[in-house]
């Protein structure tokens, strides 16, 4: 996606003008300005066909480029992982231009923050809500819940919420005990990177039902997870597979990169599945009601 | 004959002579006048002459006795010989009225209101138009039918006469729906409760039971022989959401003399099919990127209860750790594709992928599924193309579209094919470009490459491939998307599209909404200013569709063409002119619709029948009698019976009222003045005589 190319750019650019005008009608026929009468090879990024056609993580780039680098080894050590252990199997690791690609066929984006980072453009944001909305998962790393205990525990302080302030994220609160993200693959108590300190954030549930994902929206998905402990680190591998990062010593150092993937894992499937595993809990209860009694398995 | 005062002086006046009459009298009988009472009596009548008596005498007429005829000619009266009569009735009784001298005769027709025969209300109009006292009778010509028995009044001022239509072995079937629901859960029997009712005197060769054909939508008819004259509970199962119509029509009696009419033996109900919560099973073959696109739209449609399962990890993949601190079940393949899979509205096979965690047993048992009416859904992902896919399973014998293997990974816009633009399913999907506008649909980037089996209906297409295929197996329905990125319209890419609308009526269409069918006829009933109409759209797949032919409550048919609309509509419409059962048929699909009620009121009850008129006419003291029995005689009546049998037959009495009318007032002096002054003068001359030396009279000589 770095090398995107210039008709795409017009055209993106032309379909994000119409994103500005707001109105139905108007955008509508920028969208057919934008697309065209028809498709060319051109006028489509092979790299986004391949995003579109096969699961790819992504990640966004900051400008810094060890931060760059960090977050492409840590989601290509965790895209391994996927393969590895899951029916995912991802495609080559995507770092993603917010001001230049369209993200549209992303499902998960991972987001390491820090000072250095310029705001994208208004345009970017725009992108971005509408692909919140339309179920995206945004990953924010602030990478710093190591000295996070000396700095206001909170998301909202520091260069994430600079960052995230123009976007339409909803309340957030602490990952509850029973929220989905603790169970879509394997069970987690902790969500460990490099750092297993830091608090996780995902969108509180409305007040209003017992469930944890009660929000109407996108079957009631979080569309964000923000936490600081620089993940990308603890999943980073170099070419032959070794991890980059050391994370303490010995075999609590292991068991930490173990569990950092498993969350990793975790993320994974929260973005593919949504809360599919909280309907698990409900099959039985589903299954009883078409009036048959035996267990399921 | 009276006599009345015309004063000449003030009444005072008059009343102070008689006093000073009386006076006068009293004071010469007191000196002992001879002449006293002859002098009193002058001044009386100077006072009586003064106070001018003249004779009063009115001239009066005779009036003519007035006879009401109220004949009924709601439609129930057209019935059998029932006009004949009524007509020949009618002319008799006027030509018998009119010989009679000093009758009047008046006449009230009773034509068909929508709610029946009102005879009551036209009887309370005429009585009330005529003066009670004149009225000598009142003849009803009706077959006793009416419908506003409750504004009867208790007697009337004449006798009534109730002539009744109809002949004596008269006789009527009729359906009567006691009770039907107005809901009922698709593929749940509901129970309509209903009665076949004979009346009159039933031929004993059919009485006893009837014949019903049950027919819902038009489709197969059903036939159940009951028993009449009793409640009937009938299991009637609603096959689809929207409204199921009903029609239940009694098999002709047969029977001599024939029943009188066979309007009343048809009813059309409806019943609106509701959906109890749908089974939808939704099988992922991996987590992907559109697997989220399913679950929003399934989990946001409240009448879905979405069983969703997904491989999140196959099972040569296998990563050390403890299944305690593992989130993953056992996919229960048993339960789901053996134990319960007839409980399912639709199964989704989304990118499934054979892992061999299916054994061919299920496909087999899922075919069967679809076979016996079920419904399958298959989104194609890349791993359609390799020896992975569906349709190298049992499954793929129904498939109706087979890989040939090639995989398109470039951008494409999907259109409509030639089909497509006419099919429900994706006609007038928003954006489409159907409706001449630019299509704006965002692209897709992977298709797979498929030949498509005869009878496959190709709906959508990509680079000029098929890209979503509908087909019909057995009783059920499979539809098979040939590509897995239908969640790029979702998301947005390049504009996007209408991804929830495609997917919602491609399930939907599945499970068999009527709204989604490719050939169907519906009909609306509209009133407008022309009169009611029915407004017939024909949805079909092919290029032209022949005329409709409607058949009218009363048996009349017509032919109506039916024009092109929009692409696989056809549409027209026909006049519906009276109430009852409409009968569309079209191309071997058949609608029925009830315009008002499917019998109209004056059809409920046919058999003539003097029950509700016989209080009034037996408290007014008329009679009642058959007009098949002959023509009665008319009778002038002064008192007594009202009715009777003569010689010649039935006579019916009208009173005689001898009313008569004032038409003006003479006065006649009772004396001419000159005549009060020679009375005056004889009576004084006379006192004057007796007073006097004369002595005319020798008894009053002194």
């Amino acid at each position: 996606m770095r090398r995107t190319n210039a008709p795409t750019r017009r055209a993106i650019l032309a379909g994000l003008t119409g994103y500005l005008v707001g109105s139905a009608g108007p955008r509508a026929q920028d969208r057919g300005a934008a697309v065209g009468a028809g498709f060319d090879d051109e006028d489509i990024d092979p790299q986004l066909i391949a995003a579109a056609g096969q699961f790819a993580l992504a990640h966004v780039l900051t400008g810094d480029a060890d931060v760059d680098a960090v977050a492409r080894a840590g989601l290509h050590g965790l895209s391994m992982q996927l393969a590895a252990r899951t029916t995912v199997e991802p495609g080559p690791v995507l770092g993603i231009d917010l001001d230049h690609d369209d993200i549209a066929p992303l499902s998960v984006l991972y987001w390491p923050v820090g000072d250095a980072q310029a705001p994208p453009s208004a345009r970017a944001y725009l992108m971005l809500d509408r692909w919140l909305r339309n179920g995206g998962l945004l990953v924010v790393d602030t990478r710093d819940a190591d000295v996070a205990g000396l700095l206001p525990q909170s998301a909202q302080g520091g260069p994430a919420s600079r960052l995230l302030a123009p976007l339409d994220i909803p309340p957030l609160a602490p990952v509850p005990a029973d929220h989905v993200l603790r169970r879509s693959y394997y069970l987690l108590d902790s969500f460990p990177g490099r750092y297993d300190a830091g608090t996780v954030w995902v969108e509180a549930a409305p007040e209003n039902t017992g469930h944890p994902l009660g929000g109407a929206r996108n079957d009631g998905v979080t569309p964000v997870i923000i936490g600081g402990n620089s993940w990308a680190e603890a999943w980073a591998v170099d070419e032959s597979g070794l991890p980059l990062h050391a994370l303490g010593v010995g075999f609590e150092a292991g068991h930490q990169r173990e569990l950092a993937y498993r969350f990793g894992i975790n993320l994974v499937m929260l973005a593919l599945t949504g809360n599919y595993k909280s309907d698990q809990v409900h099959v039985q209860a589903i299954l009883d009601r078409l009036g048959q009694q035996e267990a399921a398995p | 004959m009276s006599i009345g005062f015309a004063p000449l002086v003030p009444i005072p006046l008059i009343w102070a002579m008689v006093v000073i009459a009386v006076i006068v009298a009293g004071f010469a009988l007191w000196r002992g006048l001879a002449g006293w009472a002859l002098r009193g009596l002058a001044l009386a009548v100077l006072a009586f002459g003064l106070a001018g008596p003249e004779w009063l005498r009115a001239d009066r007429r005779a009036l003519d006795d007035i006879v009401i005829i109220l004949d009924d000619r709601s439609a129930s009266q057209e019935l059998g010989e029932r006009k004949a009569q009524t007509d020949a009735a009618l002319t008799h009784l006027e030509g018998r009225i009119n010989a009679m001298p000093g009758m009047a005769l008046r006449r009230v027709t009773l034509g068909d209101d929508p709610d029946g025969t009102r005879l009551a209300h036209a009887l309370n109009r005429a009585i009330a138009a005529e003066p009670e006292a004149r009225l000598a009778g009142i003849v009803l010509l009706s077959d006793g039918q009416i419908h506003d028995g409750d504004a009867l009044p208790d007697t009337v001022p004449a006798p009534l006469h109730l002539l009744l239509s109809g002949e004596p072995d008269d006789w009527d079937r009729r359906l009567v729906i006691e009770e039907a629901p107005g809901y009922g859960l698709i593929g749940e029997a509901v129970e309509i409760i209903l009665r076949v009712e004979d009346q009159g005197v039933v031929p004993p060769e059919v009485a006893g039971q009837a014949g019903l054909q049950v027919n819902i939508d038009g489709g197969a008819e059903g036939h159940v022989t009951i028993p009449t004259g009793v409640s009937f509970r009938l299991p009637v199962t609603p096959r689809h959401g929207g409204a199921n119509v009903v029609s239940l029509r009694l098999d002709p009696p047969g029977g001599q003399p024939p029943q009188l009419t066979p309007r009343n033996d048809a009813a059309a109900l409806t019943i609106m099919g509701v959906r109890d919560r749908l089974q939808v099973l939704l099988v992922s073959g991996e987590p992907h990127a559109g697997l989220r696109s399913w679950r929003n739209l399934l989990k946001s449609d409240a009448s879905v209860d979405l069983i969703h399962f997904t491989i999140l990890r196959p099972p040569e993949k296998f990563d050390g750790v403890p299944a305690d601190e593992l989130s993953l079940i056992a996919f229960p393949v048993d339960e789901l594709f053996t134990r319960r899979i007839d409980d399912f509205d639709l199964i989704i096979f989304d990118r499934y992928r054979v892992r061999g965690i299916l054994p061919p047993v299920y496909f087999d048992n899922i075919r069967r599924y679809v076979e016996q009416g079920g419904a399958v859904l298959v989104s194609s992902g890349p791993e359609a193309v390799g020896i992975e896919g569906l349709s190298m399973t049992p499954l793929g014998a129904i498939l109706p579209a087979r890989p040939t293997g090639g995989l398109i990974e470039e951008a494409f816009r999907p259109e409509l094919s030639a089909l497509g633009k006419r099919h429900p399913v994706t006609a007038s999907l928003p954006g489409a470009g159907s409706d001449g506008a630019e299509p704006r649909w965002g692209p897709w980037l992977r298709l797979i490459e498929a030949e498509v089996r005869p009878g496959g209906q190709v709906v959508l297409e990509g680079l000029g491939k098929p890209l979503l295929i509908l087909d019909r197996v057995g009783e059920g329905r499979v539809a098979q998307l040939m590509s897995d990125q239908v969640w790029l319209w979702g998301h947005d890419l390049a504009g996007g599209g209408p991804q929830r609308e495609l997917l919602r009526r491609i399930a939907h269409w599945a499970m068999g909404e009527p709204e989604l069918e490719e050939e169907a006829l519906e009909i609306a009933i509209v009133a407008g200013d022309a009169g009611t109409m029915l407004h017939i759209n024909r949805h079909t797949l092919a290029d032209g569709v022949g005329p409709a032919r409607i058949t009218a409550p009363d048996g009349t048919a017509v032919e109506v063409t039916l024009t092109p609309d929009r692409p696989g509509l056809f549409t027209g419409q026909a006049p519906a002119p009276e109430d009852g059962l409409y009968r569309v048929e079209q191309d071997g699909l058949s609608r029925l619709v009830a315009v008002g009620p499917a019998a109209p009121r004056e059809f409920e009850e046919t058999v003539a029948s003097p029950d509700l008129l016989a209080p009034l006419v037996e408290a007014s003291g008329g009679g009642i009698l058959h007009l098949a029995d002959g023509l009665p005689e008319l009778r002038r009546i002064r008192g007594g019976a009202a009715h009777g049998r003569g010689v010649a037959g039935p006579w019916l009495g009208l009173v005689e009222r001898g009313a008569e009318t004032v038409t003006g007032m003479r006065a006649q002096p009772l004396l001419p003045a000159a005549g009060w002054l020679i009375v005056l003068a004889a009576l004084m001359l006379g006192a004057w005589l007796i007073e006097g030396r004369g002595r005319i009279w020798p008894a009053y000589r002194r």
